[in-house]
């Protein structure tokens, strides 16, 4: 439905200096499907999300909306942003203050270029985009008037209105408060799921990128780090990157002493001693790796466990109370430890505790800074 | 069909070259630049030109530093640098006292009466500098003015108290004239000022006198500085209170001796020119400082700008008298030409009577208004107001957008370059764009040169500056991504400018074409050197009126006429502001 090809942009900022915010990313989006962007700020998601718009021209690369080439630089071809016939929601909402929420979803017919609106039509189409954004009767109020929820839900109506191929979210909910943020991420799945749009998604929010996506892709300096479905964004990052941006992780850093196996599990000497993990690529006898485990899987407990294997002792060096978990810092030594724990798992701080690993929530990756575009 | 090669590139020649390379951007961006450049340089190389050159009869002759040697070998010219400097000095500081004191009054106490004191700063601005002078001359005059008339009569005095032709006059008037631009500047100084910094410098155990000097002076030290640079440019530059109050008692600056070396018979062009060059530097000096110190005072807003909160400070019973006081500046400052202004236009006897009822006349008014002069010269006002606000504006518009929105190189230039005329003093512009038509003359196909279009010319040159600050802070205000949805909505540009850009601008350039139009209808300084026997303008016809020295019940009339409509003018302009900062 939507491809990328080899996409390339390099700004000119006003020192002179170069800025390459788009390093050649290649994306599909299937028919239907919403593929977050995914990123800390200045990694090239929004520059990729506004070339798909045409708010930005690329210097390399290939657009192709629908079967529509829309931008192709060998070929000079790039469609100007109001043919391309997309649907889009910016990050401020970008409401017009001097229309009514009427007009403001109107809009999108009052300029068509490629045919006439009756105002029957153009009525019964505002009503229609109003109401799935449940905004149904909103009509004559001034957009000045609304809540910050409501000029959300009028940005997306509008962006909905004329049925587009290809909806583009630009952080869009990166201005609400965070009730309202979670109660907008049901709305937008919701809607996307009824309507079946091929969306494009841009976030720097991780919890709204798992929450809300077919696919993810994580972006870094201008580069797709890693693509795939949340579980394996979450589970099996492949960069430290990757692992570090998606909610919090435990990074330990160590030397292969037993490559992979087939059943790609192998073993690692660290300050806690050998420990087995999965690797995520191949990795090669006395290789530097970094293992990364999420702060929920680490298992605490009192008495030493019965299995010895990736078990050490540790520390409590404070805890926080959270209500439905408790997280905890243990001290292990070399390395401290985040560890989050259900709320039974109740060590006071300094208590001695034992930590365990388990060796499949373990994942190993080699340990250095990767920004090289993955293989698609 | 060529069609079939797929690495078929079909060769272009430069004609074609050119047309791809020239978008519709690049297209308007270069419009708009040569506009610029020829509005902005051709006075300026003109300038240059004429003062290293020999004025001979034909025109500017054989290339000499005859001028310059003239010009500095007078024995007077020291004199004339310590005038104009002891003038724009004097009158830069007592300016901005008035001004800041009324801002701070206004923006950081709990007076009663702000609002009165803001509406009435606005007030002033609407009054011409050449009124204002004219009205305290009648006032403070040694032998007709009222006030003087006054003060003897109640002290019993043999002499009259003030002259109002002196270097003490020229330096009051000139203040009162501009006190409201020192507090437009000093406003929002005072309004960034976040009041929790000195209450944490009290906290801290600072005595108030200490808070003033460790944190309040230093904050709003930027801020002085760079409205004390504007007003010296300002003074130094200033016209008509030389012109009026100064000369009577040989008082000269630079401006008048401008004026009057190109008066002469035959003109000294040369000798002017090289005097202009001279103020010009200085001014561009003031200018250049000027930016530098606004830079620095932009640095410390946004140190501020996070958590200010607006709290005035308590008066207590010193409230009334804060109010009392700063009327009192109203009253000195404003009200009283004002009053003398409408006093005198009642009465037909050269000093008004304390004979209030059987004196009272209507007849100035009605001689004005049908002194066919008059009318003329309202026209004339009116078609140049309109029109250089209008293309000041559109100008200003087009090209703020062009910087502030697209990514078409060089842009930039733009902004620099419409900025330039700040610098110019009026009385530059002016005499450089007489003499630049006065050579291009005989190239244009159409007569330039005693016509409005010339008129035009010079107001559009020094307007522009303002329009384009106009413009860029409307669309600064406006984020980028109401436009952007709209084009993405399938809006064509000039869908996005007619229905979302122009609606949302509209009250910033209403703003901008009313402050513009008063500009050009205050105007007297650069009209004197342009306007010709059919294009007098309300400025020229009031200065001839009162060079005349025939009535001044007849001059206060035709000062009334043009006071009370500008007044108006700026009472809608301070809805349209009051609409503007609602909105934000």
């Amino acid at each position: 439905m939507l491809t990328i090809e080899s996409l390339k942009k390099t700004f000119i900022t006003r020192d002179g200096s170069r800025v390459n915010a788009v390093g050649g990313v290649s994306l599909e989006v299937e028919t239907g499907k919403l593929l977050t962007l995914l990123g800390p700020s200045g990694c090239g998601k929004t520059t990729t999300l506004r070339s798909v718009a045409g708010l930005e021209k690329p210097d390399e690369g290939r657009i192709v909306i629908d079967g529509e080439v829309v931008f192709d630089s060998r070929e000079g071809i790039n469609t100007p942003a109001n043919r391309r016939g997309i649907g889009m929601v910016f990050q401020s909402y970008a409401i017009w203050p001097h229309m009514t929420v009427f007009e403001n979803v109107a809009f999108p017919m009052r300029v068509s270029q490629d045919r006439k609106y009756s105002n029957a039509e153009i009525e019964g189409m505002v009503a229609r985009a109003l109401d799935m954004v449940r905004l149904g009767g909103y009509q004559t109020r001034s957009s000045t008037q609304l809540s910050g929820g409501q000029q959300q839900r009028l940005a997306l109506a509008r962006g909905l209105v004329k049925e587009p191929k290809l909806l583009l979210l630009d952080e869009p909910l990166s201005n609400l408060d965070a009730k309202l943020r979670e109660q907008m991420r049901f709305e937008l799945k919701r809607l996307q799921l009824e309507l079946g749009i091929t969306t494009l998604y841009v976030t720097h929010d991780q919890a709204e990128a798992l929450a809300l996506s077919d696919e993810i892709a994580v972006m870094d300096s201008g580069h797709v780090i890693q693509r795939g479905n949340p579980y394996e964004i979450y589970h099996k990052p492949i960069t430290e990157f990757v692992a570090a941006f998606i909610g919090s992780t435990n990074i330990l850093r160590g030397r292969v002493e037993n490559a992979m196996a087939a059943d790609g599990m192998g073993s690692v000497v660290t300050a806690h001693g050998v420990l087995r993990c999965s690797f995520s690529r191949g990795a090669a006898s006395e290789d530097d790796v970094i293992i990364v485990i999420r702060p929920e899987d680490v298992v605490l407990s009192a008495e030493a466990p019965a299995d010895p294997q990736n078990a050490f002792q540790g520390k409590v060096a404070n805890r926080i109370f959270l209500g439905e978990v408790i997280d905890y810092l243990i001290d292990s030594g070399e390395e401290e430890l985040r560890v989050r724990a259900r709320p039974e798992w109740d060590f006071a701080i300094g208590a001695e505790v034992h930590i365990s690993l388990p060796p499949e929530k373990c994942v190993g990756l080699a340990d250095r800074h990767e920004t090289a575009p993955a293989a698609a | 069909m060529v069609a079939a090669d797929p690495t078929y590139v079909p060769r272009k020649n430069a004609l074609m070259k050119f047309a791809e390379w020239l978008t519709l951007g690049r297209f308007v961006l270069i419009i708009c630049a040569i506009i610029c450049a020829w509005l902005v340089f051709v006075p300026l190389v003109s300038l240059i030109y004429v003062s290293f050159a020999e004025d001979t009869p034909a025109g500017p002759g054989a290339l000499t530093f005859e001028n310059f040697i003239n010009a500095y070998s007078k024995d007077y010219l020291p004199d004339l640098f310590i005038t104009s400097l002891e003038f724009a000095v004097s009158s830069a500081i007592i300016t901005l006292l008035l001004g800041a004191g009324i801002a701070w009054v206004v923006e950081r106490t709990d007076a009663p009466g702000r609002n009165i004191f803001h509406a009435l700063s606005l007030v002033a601005f609407a009054v011409p500098g050449l009124l204002i002078a004219m009205a305290w001359a009648l006032t403070l005059s040694p032998n007709i003015g009222w006030g003087n008339k006054v003060l003897q009569a109640v002290f019993g005095l043999d002499e009259a108290p003030f002259n109002i032709f002196s270097m003490g006059g020229m330096i009051w008037t000139l203040s009162s004239h501009y006190f409201p631009l020192a507090y437009l500047l000093m406003g929002p100084a005072f309004r960034v000022l976040d009041i929790r910094m000195e209450e944490a410098a009290v906290v801290a155990g600072a005595k108030n006198w200490q808070v003033a000097r460790r944190v309040t002076m230093p904050l709003l030290r930027p801020a002085i500085l760079s409205t004390l640079l504007l007003l010296f440019v300002r003074a130094i530059e200033a016209f008509e209170v030389p012109l009026l109050l100064g000369l009577p008692s040989k008082i000269y600056v630079f401006t008048t001796e401008i004026r009057f070396a190109i008066a002469e018979a035959p003109p000294q062009f040369g000798y002017s020119s090289a005097l202009g060059l001279t103020l010009l530097v200085i001014c561009i000096l003031g200018v250049w400082a000027y930016r530098h110190a606004t830079r620095d005072a932009e640095a410390y807003a946004t140190v501020t700008g996070k958590g200010y909160m607006p709290t005035p400070i308590k008066l207590g019973a010193w409230r009334w008298p804060v109010t009392i006081a700063t009327s009192l500046v109203f009253v000195a400052a404003l009200g009283l030409p004002l009053i003398a202004l409408l006093w005198q236009s009642v009465y037909y006897k050269t000093i008004p009577n304390v004979d209030l009822v059987a004196d009272f006349t209507l007849r100035n008014y009605a001689y004005i208004l049908e002194y066919p002069v008059f009318l003329s010269a309202l026209k004339n006002s009116a078609i140049l107001g309109a029109s250089s606000a209008t293309l000041v504006v559109a100008l200003g518009f087009v090209m703020a957008w062009m910087v502030q929105r697209t990514n078409v190189r060089h842009a930039w230039t733009l902004d620099a370059m419409a900025f330039i005329p700040i610098a110019i003093p009026s009385v530059i512009i002016g005499a450089s764009i007489l003499f630049a038509y006065l050579m291009l003359q005989r190239y244009l196909p159409f007569q330039l040169y005693n016509t409005l279009g010339i008129l035009l010319i010079a107001y559009v040159t020094m307007y522009l500056p303002y329009g384009m600050r106009f413009a860029s802070g409307g669309i600064i205000q406006i984020h980028k991504e109401l436009e952007e949805v709209a084009e993405v909505s399938g809006a064509s540009l000039m869908q996005t400018f007619r229905r979302v850009l122009l609606p949302l601008m509209s009250p910033v350039l209403i703003a901008a074409w009313l402050y513009i139009f008063v500009m050009a209808v205050r105007e007297l300084t650069a009209s004197i050197f342009l306007a010709g026997p059919h294009t007098q303008v309300l400025g020229t016809i009031s200065l001839t009126l009162w060079e005349e020295g025939g009535s001044y019940g007849t001059v206060a009339a035709l000062s009334m006429v043009q006071i009370i409509p500008l007044i108006m003018i700026v009472a809608v302009m301070r809805h349209m502001e009051n609409k503007i900062s609602r909105r934000g």
